[in-house]
């Protein structure tokens, strides 16, 4: 019997780094579950993302050109064969698209409990599992409890330190298994992606992020000089991206990255509720409007009510000048 | 071809959270002031689907369906004035509940006692609870192909349902056949406004109501973890605003706020 099912993602043929946060979450849990840790990877062309898997524990691996995009469907079938095979008691996900699809599918499909956007999570003394998530966009943080497992258990993305990479393993085969699929009802075609340039907002220490309020393409100039002086990475909210000023990567919200930087600058963000979902961990919120009103200045710590075309080129000078 | 869209009666999501009360007994999340209640606005988006494929389907009935505790019928209503032929209230103290098998299955059996639906629409997730379960549940019940996260929605010769999938570097095209259900994201666009007319005329038209009872729902077994407390988090965020004379100089104060703060590092770490 297998422990814990960790869900190793494997986007154009990388893993994805939300691994590692799994795998934090996965060595704690292990301390009160028996039958170690394994790893499923699932996809087409991952043996490179496979063996960097291999020391973390066993690996299972599901090979097949149907998996080559990211079908939620066909992804969720590989992995409730795969827990069927293995009978884990936790299977853990990523909060990824494409990987809080395929739990909430294994989930429903099983009648396994979800535990989903943890922020803690520990086994109780009854067998059970108790987490802290946030609801209602961030406004409310919920103590959840689960009975018995099987669990599902999808982490919220940078609420755990990223393990370190295991050493030495990497010659170890996985072990392979055809996928078998029930007939699948729904259908894909090739995704259309847009490569991302400059820093990833999710890895950035300081993100500064431009919306509606900008008007246009041409403001985010100015938040790049910024967020150059600072060390940071430019993001937008879905307004900024669905105008297509900035490419999809920068999103920050719901659809796209949820992100928990030291230092989050919102200018000319309203914060809709789906944009403060990605942004309220960030530890400092600074919100630039020139709508007194508007819901970020609700989750800043610090806020100027004002036309960012006056306070931002300002704030720019004085940052600039104390590096020159 | 009929299209059922659900909708869900929520707290308002930009009520401040200084003003939400929690009931830590109930375990339940009140608007503390008398905000007024509103359609989850990720299924308004699954409405606003609705309405555009009828612009280009004409012989499209558009049926909203709601499970819940007690509705606002003049919130819910604003479905019938932006152009939904009906709407059905299931109401029942069980439904006010943070477990979405429940609310899935109240829904399911509402959809089977109306002769079933072509196409179901649900917005991505509610926005009080955030749990984004309620559409597998749904699907799993009514055994119907899920197609997730759609930008937009369109039917091919009344047989397959097409959608663009958003994802975080783009977009995919997915497909099913009907009937199917589809899930929508913000990025589809809000709900149109009614017209006054339209508005008037809703206000004439009166929701169908279903007890629980005589949909003689199963009960599902709860799966989903219970909520054992609740708390508004410790963010420390009470917005302390940067004054100054204009905007200029309220940008270099916000600059030396946050170096002092040690808020910004200058040429930092990345």
């Amino acid at each position: 019997m297998t422990g814990i099912l960790i869900v190793a993602e494997v986007d154009a043929g990388e893993l994805r780094p939300e691994f590692w946060e799994l795998v934090t979450v996965a060595r704690a849990m292990s301390a009160t579950l028996s039958g170690g840790i394994s790893i499923a990877v699932i996809g087409a062309k991952v043996d490179a993302a496979a063996r960097q898997t291999a020391g973390i524990g066993e690996v299972h691996v599901i090979e097949d050109d149907r998996l080559a995009d990211p079908w939620p469907e066909a992804h969720a079938a590989a992995l409730i064969q795969l827990s069927g095979e293995l009978a884990p008691q936790m299977v853990i996900a990523p909060r990824t698209i494409l990987g809080a699809e395929m739990a909430a599918r294994l989930a429903v499909r099983c009648r396994w409990q979800l535990v989903q956007d943890v922020t803690q999570i520990e086994a109780t003394a009854d067998g059970g599992l108790q987490g802290v998530r946030p609801v209602s966009g961030g406004a409310v943080a919920a103590t959840i409890r689960a009975g018995a497992g099987p669990w599902v258990v999808v982490p919220r993305p940078r609420a755990f330190a990223p393990a370190e990479a295991g050493t030495g393993a990497e010659s170890i085969a996985p072990l392979r298994h055809s996928f078998a699929p029930p007939a699948l009802a729904t259908a894909c075609e090739t995704p259309k992606r847009i490569a991302v340039e400059g820093i990833s907002i999710d890895r950035a220490k300081t993100v500064i992020a431009g919306g509606g309020g900008l008007c246009g393409p041409e403001p985010f100039t100015l938040l790049r000089e910024i967020a150059d002086l600072v060390g940071g990475a430019v993001g937008a909210s879905r307004v900024a991206v669905d105008s297509g000023w900035v490419q999809s990567a920068l999103q920050v919200g719901l659809t796209g990255k949820t992100i928990a930087p030291d230092l989050y600058i919102a200018v000319g963000i309203s914060g809709a509720i789906q944009h403060l979902i990605g942004c309220s961990s960030s530890q400092v919120i600074v919100a630039v409007n020139n709508d007194a009103s508007a819901p970020i200045f609700g989750v800043a710590n610090y806020g100027v009510v004002g036309d960012w075309k006056e306070v931002m080129p300002a704030f720019r000078d004085a940052l600039a000048g104390r590096t020159a | 071809m009929r299209v059922v869209v659900c909708l869900k009666q929520v707290i308002d999501p930009l009520t401040p959270a200084s003003t939400l009360a929690l009931d830590r007994n109930e375990k339940k999340i009140r608007a503390g002031v008398t905000a007024p209640p509103v359609i989850n606005g990720f299924d308004e988006q699954g409405l606003e689907a609705a309405l555009r494929l009828r612009e280009t389907n004409k012989d499209i009935e558009i049926i909203c369906l709601a499970a819940g505790e007690r509705f606002s019928n003049d919130v819910m209503k604003r479905s019938l004035a932006v152009g939904a032929d009906q709407l059905i209230l299931v109401q029942d103290p069980s439904l006010d509940t943070w477990d979405p098998y429940p609310i899935a299955a109240a829904l399911a059996a509402a959809i089977r006692q109306i002769g079933g639906a072509d196409l179901v629409i649900c917005g991505r997730q509610g926005s009080d609870w955030d749990n984004a379960l309620t559409p597998y549940i749904l699907a799993d019940l009514v055994e119907l192909p899920l197609l997730t996260l759609a930008k937009s929605v369109t039917v091919a010769d009344g047989k397959r349902v097409e959608i663009e999938r958003v994802l975080a570097d783009g977009s995919m095209r997915m497909n099913a056949q009907l009937p199917a259900l589809v899930t929508v994201t913000s990025e589809l666009g809000a709900l149109r406004m009614p017209t006054v007319s339209a508005r008037l005329a809703a206000t004439r038209k009166q929701p169908r109501q279903f007890a629980l009872a005589e949909l003689g729902t199963a009960v599902v077994p709860g799966h989903a973890p219970e909520v054992v407390d609740l708390a508004i988090p410790v963010t420390g965020r009470s917005c302390t605003f940067i004054d100054a004379a204009d905007g200029p100089s309220a940008g270099v104060r916000l600059a030396e706020t946050l170096l002092q703060a040690g808020a910004i590092r200058l040429g930092g770490e990345r």
